[in-house]
């Protein structure tokens, strides 16, 4: 047996010998980063909760069909069991009626764990601002990544889950602890407090500027500059 | 009215009884004998979040064995309040809500609506635009028809129909992406007319499309019509009667396939559907297999239309030449002041019709989608309110499911074709 | 065209303001006046049937004594020269500022493809009407939603709760014109309450027993108290 100095990707080295792992001159052990090793196990195959509501849901269909082929990132396998999965993508708009259920399936799912808010409706409510809807479900479940768009194409979700890739790449086993801890007394409950909520959820846009019924009294003729009386 | 009916030369299994059991005793007949079990019943919950419920629906279902007592769906789950959102917006700002409410065939949303706008207004739009929003339409119900058949097949066990459909409906985004620049939602309708006229290329584009998409439905119709399973999945499962499913508000391919030829194409023709030359498929046992027949020929006959439409699409203007409604061009308002101060008019104050309320319904993919929508005369509607085909079709699941097996029940709902987002508005 | 002011003319005829109903132009003009339906209606019912419009061309509207609907419906239903068998849709409208609400049925002939549409009116203080569910059973959910964004209740209804919004919601009917878009309670509130939410609901024996038992409708009270936590303890349709 003798070793070989060609270096592995990650820093590790590896020995030959006549039948060894990959076939004969393949090498029979590897030496790496532990980092490293459990980082490309976790990050190369990682099983999506496909929570679908809406339109970005279809997108997340398509991105799995043929032509996308999701697969080729090691996710063909969508869980569709929170207990089996690695990354929540959150697909669409979620009303109230709704977010507890969204609650339950992320503490449902073991660590690690990460989620991908798919689409401008998850993560800032969207066009739909008002009363039904959450304004973004950052209130509710940590989000790692936020694909804009309505929806996103099938490649902004992969890109998106390959920044999920690249946030794993970056992580540490010497940080599981805090990283990735839990407190189980959270459970159920939102992610962000009452004033948290009111700083994401603030009116924005024109969509709280305009009246109710019918524009007739804010098209009214006085309201133009040049019909006011001097 | 042409109207034919759909039978496939595959004979219908005599032995198989309602609930996909054989009609004339157990499937191993081993004398086995029947454990001594309580009578209570089983409660189990399907979804909302479940990969067969089609999308955010609940489904609680009460269970003896595995025989459905009761089944009660729960809805809601994807209530957007897209009716509450329309009252603040002018009539041609809810054009881009209503793609957002069926993501299934949102360019069949976006006419209905802007068609019941154009009634309600009193607008008759051009010959050309007309004909193209039948082709718009006539695609559209392609387009959703296919997916149901993809993940109406996974819900059987066959997951290559899905794969061969995606690939189709691949050819369907590029088409809306052309025409519009977003890939669901088109939002491409205005009101008199549409947001931009055809793109050079285009009609080349969807030809290719019907050139090649009759084999791919010829293979997926190989795979699924004279299969074995398949049939055995849906042959007798969810049978409603003709009468009941008019009771019942079922409409589209779901009534059809009871029997009934009620297509608002033929019956309360608009866009000229009365010109075209079309049959109308209906079914003749009201089950999941004649649902399933029924969308697959009218898929075959919405090409045919498809093909009619093209020959047809005159020349001329996209847009009804109406001050009041249409914008000037682009070009103009940059360089005419005129124009500049109409369109600065026309987009911050709206249009503005007579007082009134106007009903208008299409055939949309899946059943009769009507907009009711209620104007006071002002710029924004005073209720927008749409017809929901799949929240009425929803409704009768109970009665669909009572006595079927689980497996069934997945089956049954399936074949209904429904769409949360337009369930839950 | 050319020979035109191109922009000037369109313009002008903006400015002009829009149509109004003293001016209808010719476009809006009813075409269809004669319906055989409301002529049946008033020589059968008489006062019953307050007032006959036709609005947007040729589409028939019927307003009703709130009191009589089902009556009326029954007949249009069963009538062999009606035969209303197809029930499109019921909805609510609310012109707000007081108004009375307006219950909406689409109606539809199969056999003789007309179509009707009939209004009862309802005054804010009495939201109570009629249900016709037992004539159609399309109605069943539709007026389960009426009575869920409008809050007017259905007197005969066997399963009268809110369908779209979840159990818990204590802000009012959504889409009266009275009740803000974004909701009455903030949006921390709302979040709270969302995820305060059993997903787990506690109505589901009570909906089970409901068609096995003799009916016991008692239909949720509109201002009644509403459980907002787990702790709430059985609701739903048996309240």
């Amino acid at each position: 047996m003798e070793l070989d100095d060609k270096r592995l990707p990650g820093g590790g080295t590896s020995a030959r010998t006549d039948d060894g792992l990959f076939g004969t001159g393949g090498p029979t052990f590897l030496t790496t980063k532990l980092d490293f090793v459990v980082n490309w196990a976790r990050r190369s195959s990682l099983w999506p909760m496909p929570f679908g509501t809406a339109c970005c849901a279809i997108e997340m269909m398509a991105a799995a069909a043929s032509n996308y082929d999701l697969a080729r990132f090691g996710m063909e396998r969508m869980s569709f069991s929170p207990r089996q999965a690695d990354v929540l993508i959150c697909a669409g708009r979620v009303p109230y009626k709704l977010a507890p259920i969204l609650r339950r399936i992320w503490d449902q799912m073991p660590q690690p764990k990460w989620c991908i808010s798919m689409g401008a409706c998850a993560s800032s409510g969207g066009v739909f601002d008002a009363y039904s809807m959450v304004q973004g479900i950052d209130t509710i479940v940590p989000v790692d990544v936020y694909i804009p768009g309505c929806p996103p194409r099938p490649e902004g979700l992969i890109y998106g889950l390959m920044m999920i890739q690249e946030k794993i790449r970056e992580e540490s086993l010497a940080h599981h602890k805090t990283l990735r801890a839990e407190d189980p007394l959270r459970a159920g409950f939102p992610e962000a407090d009452a004033d948290e909520v009111v700083g994401l959820t603030g009116p924005f846009g024109n969509s709280t500027k305009q009246n109710r019924v019918s524009g007739l009294e804010r098209t009214d003729r006085a309201d133009r500059p040049r019909d006011r009386k001097p | 009215m042409a109207q034919k009916t759909v039978e496939y030369a595959v004979s219908r299994n005599p032995e198989m009884g309602t609930g996909g059991l054989p009609a004339h005793g157990p499937l191993f007949p081993v004398d086995i004998a029947e454990p001594q079990m309580s009578s209570e019943n089983m409660l189990i919950n399907i979804g909302p979040q479940h990969p067969a419920t089609h999308g955010v629906l609940r489904l609680v279902c009460e269970l003896d064995g595995e025989t459905v007592l009761k089944v009660i769906p729960h809805i809601g789950y994807l209530h957007s309040s897209f009716e509450k959102l329309g009252e603040y917006r002018t009539w041609n700002q809810v054009v881009p809500l209503t793609d957002r409410m069926d993501y299934l065939a949102p360019l069949i949303y976006n006419c209905a609506y802007v068609m019941s706008v154009e009634k309600l207004l009193g607008i008759q739009v051009t010959e050309r635009c007309k004909v193209f929003r039948v082709i718009l339409m006539e695609m559209e119900r392609i387009f959703s028809h296919l997916l149901w058949l993809g993940t109406t097949a996974i819900d059987v066990g066959a997951f290559t129909p899905f794969l061969y459909a995606f690939q189709e409906r691949e050819r369907i985004y590029k088409l809306h992406e052309k025409y519009t620049g977003a890939r669901i939602t088109t939002s491409s309708t205005r009101v008199g007319g549409m947001m931009a006229d055809i793109p050079a290329g285009w009609i080349d584009q969807l030809k290719d499309f019907l050139k090649s998409f009759p084999r791919t439905l010829d293979e997926i119709d190989a795979l699924l019509t004279t299969n074995g399973i398949h049939l055995g999945r849906t042959q007798n499962v969810g049978v409603i009667s003709g009468e009941d499913a008019i009771n019942c508000g079922f409409t589209g391919p779901n009534l059809r396939a009871s029997g009934v030829p009620y297509d608002l194409r033929k019956d309360k023709p608009y866009y000229d559907y009365e010109t075209y030359d079309f049959e109308v498929p209906i079914g003749q046992h009201g089950d999941c297999y004649d649902r399933y027949l029924v969308r697959m020929d009218e898929m075959r006959q919405s090409m045919k239309i498809l093909h009619q439409a093209i020959g047809r699409l005159p020349g001329g203007p996209m847009d009804v030449q109406d001050p009041h409604v249409t914008l000037p061009t682009k070009t103009d308002c940059m360089s005419d002041m005129e124009s500049m101060i109409h369109h600065f008019k026309l987009i911050m104050e709206g249009i503005k019709g007579p007082a009134g309320d106007c009903y208008f319904a299409v055939e949309g993919s899946k059943g009769e989608l009507g907009m009711y929508v209620v104007s006071d005369g002002g710029p924004k509607p005073v209720r927008w309110r749409i017809r929901p085909p799949s929240f009425v079709n929803l409704s009768v699941i109970p009665r669909l499911a009572e006595g079927h097996l689980v497996s069934d029940l997945i089956m049954i709902n399936a074949s209904l074709d429904i769409v949360l987002g337009e369930i839950d508005r | 065209m050319a020979d035109q002011p191109k922009a000037g003319s369109a313009l002008d005829a903006v400015q002009a303001g829009p149509a109004t109903e003293a001016a209808l132009p010719a476009r809006l003009a009813p075409t269809d006046l004669h319906n055989p339906s409301v002529d049946a209606l008033r020589a059968r019912f008489g006062a019953a049937v307050l007032h006959h419009e036709v609005t947007a061309g040729d589409q028939h509207v019927v307003y009703l004594e709130a009191g009589r609907n089902v009556e009326i419906l029954r007949w249009l239903k069963e009538d062999p020269t009606q035969h209303y068998d197809f029930l499109a849709d019921v909805t609510a409208v609310d012109f707000g500022g007081g108004r009375p609400l307006q219950v909406v049925y689409q109606l539809w002939s199969m056999p003789h493809r007309r179509a009707l549409r009939v209004k009862c009116e309802l005054p804010l203080t009495a939201l109570t009407i009629d249900s016709v569910q037992p004539l159609w059973k399309t109605a069943d959910w539709l007026e389960r939603e009426v009575y869920d964004l409008f809050g007017i209740e259905f007197a005969g209804h066997p399963d009268l709760r809110r369908i779209l919004m979840p159990e818990n919601y204590a802000e009012g009917h959504p889409l009266r014109k009275d009740f803000p878009l974004r909701g009455r309670f903030t949006r921390a509130e709302q979040t709270r309450r969302a995820l305060s939410q059993d997903p787990n609901d506690q109505y589901i024996p009570a909906e089970l027993a409901m068609g096995r038992e003799p009916q016991q409708a008692t239909p949720m009270p509109a201002g009644g108290p509403i459980p907002t936590d787990r702790s709430g303890g059985a609701t739903g349709a048996g309240r």
